[in-house]
């Protein structure tokens, strides 16, 4: 979908501060502003919030692109940071209301791992990067079912512990140790796959 | 340190045994308040916490589909070029590459209309000094600038009649020395034409600066700064 490489010369581009670097800021802007005015979204839930969070964050990779490393980040995954927090911020002091963000989303988060992200190798990944895209979507599969519905809710919505309890009905302590114990089996099986693979 | 993943008081993240989960929940985004911003004080002073923070994102942040992308109005954009002052990283458009190219007078029977916009009288018979002959294509009709000793009336002679279309006018425009942006001279129904210098250009038109002409909505640039393609160009040499 997104040409990493493209995407790593318009980040150099524009970090270099000459006369190119606002025309690489916009064909940047261009081609990521959807995709990430998206993610905003989904976490903020209302457009107006997520329109701030998107020039909030373009800003931020205006300000802070010097930072990137083209040596080891994957760029989209470097801003999707970025507005990822930005909007849990915006999200954590908007008091934003819980259920119309992300209304009847978890009818099927079995479904919504498979529409919202896409777990094909991507055309530009290092070997080793497309297989450990491969690991981490076998590996979602592998956890109990309602691990991986908290860990798909939470990063989708950039639900809190608190909001993720309220929305599943379920205690406080009980959603956080799904949490927990999600993403450590999620890392552990992950890094079996790795070590196998060496 | 304490049991709880999401106290950490004086422990010193890196040396956290839980940095993984911490990692995992930063990424996730369930890890807030008080924790996230001590997470994220520790990710800028220790760098083994961004390090490791770094292979959390390199190894678990997901591609998206197209499904979820969703069109910004312009305004966003509009807002971060003025913030962020993009007018300064950008090319002056003077010297962008292919400016130059591609335009030429077009001497059609189109152009036979003379609308004469210029309005402003020169001071009678002042002598004329050349100080810059302007070209495009090398079709295009050469036009001298002239400049009178006071320095106060510019003429343009044009090698042949060159006149705007109705809906047209030219612009001629001072360059200044350096990146300094284009300023607007006059406005011209023709290449054939002579006029007052406006005051505050007087003693600007010296060497190291060029005179351009664009070719302009009729009655000038809407903008105050060159809008149509630029025809002709040169140095001024005296």
């Amino acid at each position: 979908m997104h040409d990493d490489r493209e995407i790593k010369r318009l980040l150099l581009l524009t970090a270099a501060r000459d006369e190119g670097s606002a025309e690489a800021f916009e064909q940047l802007y261009k081609s990521c502003a959807p995709l990430l005015l998206g993610v905003a979204q989904r976490v903020v839930g209302r457009r107006e919030l997520a329109e701030e969070v998107l020039h909030d964050s373009f800003a931020a990779i205006w300000r802070s692109v010097a930072k990137f490393d083209p040596l080891t980040a994957r760029p989209v995954a470097w801003m999707v940071a970025i507005v990822r927090n930005r909007a849990i911020d915006v999200r954590s002091s908007h008091d934003v209301a819980r259920v119309d963000s992300y209304h009847g989303a978890d009818d099927d988060p079995e479904g919504m791992l498979d529409r919202l992200f896409d777990w094909s190798p991507g055309e530009d990944d290092a070997e080793e990067r497309r297989r450990a895209t491969q690991w981490v979507r076998g590996c979602l599969g592998k956890l109990k079912a309602a691990e991986r519905q908290a860990l798909v809710l939470a990063y989708e919505h950039g639900l809190s512990h608190g909001d993720l309890a309220a929305h599943l009905q379920k205690p406080l302590g009980t959603v956080k140790t799904w949490v927990r114990r999600g993403m450590d089996n999620l890392r552990q099986c992950v890094e079996t796959c790795m070590g196998a693979a060496r | 340190m304490r049991g709880d993943l999401y106290g950490g008081g004086e422990v010193r993240l890196a040396d956290n045994a839980q940095l993984d989960a911490l990692c995992g929940e930063y990424l996730l985004g369930t890890l807030r308040g008080p924790a996230r911003r001590r997470f994220e004080r520790a990710l800028r002073d220790e760098p083994r916490v961004a390090l490791r923070l770094g292979h959390w994102e390199e190894m678990f942040t997901p591609r998206y589909t197209k499904m979820i992308e969703a069109q910004p109005s312009g305004n966003v954009w509009k807002r971060l070029e003025r913030e962020l002052g993009l007018a300064r990283y950008r090319v002056p458009w003077h010297r962008r590459a292919g400016f130059w190219r591609g335009w030429a007078v077009a001497a059609t029977a189109a152009l036979a209309l003379a609308i004469g916009l210029q309005i402003l009288r020169p001071t009678p018979d002042a002598p004329l000094l050349p100080i810059a002959t302007l070209a495009g294509k090398a079709e295009a009709a050469q036009v001298t600038a002239m400049l009178s000793r006071d320095g106060r009336t510019l003429e343009l002679r044009a090698a042949r009649p060159v006149v705007s279309g109705p809906a047209q006018s030219y612009e001629l425009w001072l360059l200044p020395e350096g990146k300094a942006a284009p300023i607007s001279i006059a406005v011209l129904g023709s290449l054939d034409a002579r006029f007052a210098l406006p005051a505050a250009l007087v003693g600007r038109l010296s060497a190291g600066a060029k005179l351009a002409v664009s070719v302009e909505p009729a009655g000038g640039s809407p903008t105050g700064a060159p809008t149509g393609p630029v025809i002709l160009v040169g140095d001024i040499t005296a």
